[in-house]
């Protein structure tokens, strides 16, 4: 177990014409290897909740274990902020506001000087966190960040994070503001991230269709609650108190209600695109004597093709 | 007639003595007075370029913008230019001036010399387009980034701008947020005639435009009504686009040999075509 966060309660302005009980008796268990999803509308309390497993905010009510680091109200002894802070990066919504160094090499070196390695380490580590979130280290690392693009700072600000080799990395929005294909570029990062840098990964994302693609457990915010706390799969079996909530649910669970609804017989466990893709083509070969073949489908529904496109071309858009 | 006319405008940035990036390169198009224009493109094609060129903030290196026969060029009448088009920004934490809602509504309108009481008429007007009339002596820091963008919104069209810009608007915003916004746009389109060209990266909300520009590496690739746009799926991937959710399970059902036709649009259409096929 990762993490263990056990009645967490926080109140923003307390006794104060504007006092907000953000979080109301949080308990959740994040284990490792998890790819949890966070869904949530505004003001759910969701990134309250991020921020103190970093101990961004303190904890008012209740205790959070993170690994062997425990927090709690308690002032002394102090936690060891900088040990958990290795443990469990954070990156923000628009991260690359953040930077602020002159090169992406010393952007990227920050955290790790902070951490007190020796200067030989941090090479290493700038070297690998650059390659990792797909950039040239040699072209990249005396750029000044504020001539790249977008999705390229964004992800020189995540390499700053992963520098510091987090077992956990939790990421806000991480897509928020990109186009289609920086998108794309950035959710095939975080599946990489997952395998060679940081087992346990948590993503907030207002994008069901989006979240729905990679998370492996989805935790449902509302109201300063943990509303839900399901397998991917298993969560919009609740679709109806969703709804109610404010929140989305995946596309492919729309027209797979109105095809229902019309009389057509589909398959349960349908939530996925590729998912609603299978049970069609399944009920098409029934109905007209076909043998399509259900493997042909492709996993991602489109098939980004980043072999001719010039990501070298630096454009100052934003 | 047209609101807005570019005739081939160019504009460059000068990052040092060797970099020039040309953001916007040779661009002619005419904006209809009363239309509904998306503009979408990736990260870096020039179309939040284009949109500062639209009010003249910024001004072009080659070629002519003109608004409502207006050169944006010509410095004694850019203010006239600048209250024909408003612009609302990215970020809904950026663009508040004053700690009470009225205030902030009544800044621009101000700053123009309109008098107090067509100021005060205009505040209840905007805040009312918007749905927001009932928050109007309270303070915008406390509200959600749908409700600021809303605002943001309020704010521009208290001075009655023929022409309202939406730069990325609903990029920051939650999915209801992104909705509220995109209903205001299409209200004080139908019902108050304003035109409005919103920049955006979501192709759903470009699907619900009249017409639907795509810009790649400063150029204006294609320009058409949004169907016939999204129906070139091949060319929209080269300029590292997609198209609308549905229309993708449209074409892989395609490319599997079931024929629903790959100009499907949203889920409604898909459904439909889906029905006698199962």
């Amino acid at each position: 177990m990762s993490i263990v966060v056990k009645n967490l309660q926080f109140t923003y302005s307390a006794n104060s014409p504007y006092e907000t009980r953000a979080l109301k008796d949080v308990n959740l268990t994040i284990n490792e290897g998890d790819f949890l999803g966070i869904v949530g509308h505004t003001g759910s309390g969701k990134s309250t909740f991020i921020q103190h497993l970093n101990g961004l905010i303190k904890v008012q009510e209740g205790e959070i274990e993170v690994f062997d680091i425990k927090l709690t109200n308690v002032k002394k002894p102090k936690p060891d902020l900088r040990k958990l802070r290795s443990h469990v990066g954070m990156v923000f919504q628009y991260p690359e506001y953040q930077l602020f160094e002159e090169t992406v090499y010393k952007d990227v070196a920050f955290g790790p000087k902070n951490l007190g390695l020796s200067q030989e380490e941090i090479n290493d580590r700038v070297k690998e966190a650059i390659e990792l979130v797909g950039l040239d280290y040699e072209k990249y690392k005396d750029r000044a960040p504020f001539e790249l693009s977008g999705g390229q700072k964004r992800r020189v600000a995540i390499a700053g994070i992963i520098a510091m080799k987090p077992k956990v990395l939790i990421l806000d929005e991480p897509t928020a503001g990109l186009d289609p294909s920086g998108k794309e570029q950035i959710l095939s990062l975080i599946k990489n991230l997952k395998e060679k840098c940081s087992p346990t990964i948590i993503v907030i994302s207002h994008d069901i269709d989006e979240i729905t693609r990679f998370a492996n457990r989805l935790v449902v915010f509302n109201d300063g609650k943990v509303a839900f706390d399901e397998p991917m799969k298993e969560l919009f079996k609740h679709q109806q108190e969703l709804v109610e909530m404010g929140l989305d649910i995946p596309l492919a669970i729309k027209i797979a209600n109105e095809l229902k609804a019309k009389g057509i017989k589909l398959g349960e466990n349908i939530v996925t695109m590729s998912d609603l893709l299978r049970e069609i083509v399944i009920a098409y070969n029934k109905k007209n004597g076909t043998d399509i073949d259900v493997s042909k489908i492709r996993k991602s529904v489109f098939n980004f093709d980043f072999s001719n496109s010039n990501q070298e071309e630096v454009f100052k858009d934003e | 007639m047209s609101a807005i006319e570019l005739k081939n405008v160019s504009f460059s940035y000068v990052l040092s003595e060797t970099e020039i990036v040309r953001a916007v390169r040779n661009v002619s198009l005419e904006i209809e007075e009363g239309s509904f224009v998306a503009i979408v493109g990736h990260n870096g094609s020039g179309k939040s370029t284009l949109a500062k060129l639209l009010n003249g903030l910024l001004i072009p290196d080659k070629g002519t913008v003109n608004v409502f026969g207006i050169d944006t060029k010509e410095k004694s009448t850019i203010y006239e230019v600048r209250k024909n088009v408003g612009m609302v920004f990215q970020n809904p934490d950026n663009q508040m001036v004053a700690s009470i809602i009225e205030d902030d509504i009544a800044f621009g309108p101000e700053n123009l010399g309109v008098k107090r009481e067509e100021i005060i008429e205009r505040v209840d007007w905007a805040l009312s387009q918007v749905g927001m009339l009932e928050y109007k002596k309270g303070t915008p820091f406390k509200l959600s980034g749908g409700q600021k963008q809303r605002l943001a919104i309020a704010g521009i069209i208290a001075m009655k701008p023929k022409v309202l810009v939406l730069d990325e608007s609903t990029a920051m915003l939650d999915p209801q947020g992104r909705a509220e916004v995109m209903r205001v746009a299409h209200e004080l389109n139908k019902k108050e005639g304003m035109t409005v060209i919103c920049i955006t990266h979501y192709m759903e909300e470009a699907l619900e435009a009249d017409r639907l520009i795509v810009m790649s590496d400063g150029k204006v690739v294609l320009d058409n009504i949004p169907k016939l746009v999204f129906a070139q799926s091949k060319e929209l991937l080269d300029y590292k686009l997609t198209v609308p959710l549905a229309t993708q399970a449209a074409i892989e059902l395609e490319n599997l040999g079931i024929s629903v036709g790959k100009d499907v649009m949203n889920k409604e259409e898909l459904v439909e075509r889906l029905c006698p096929l199962l």
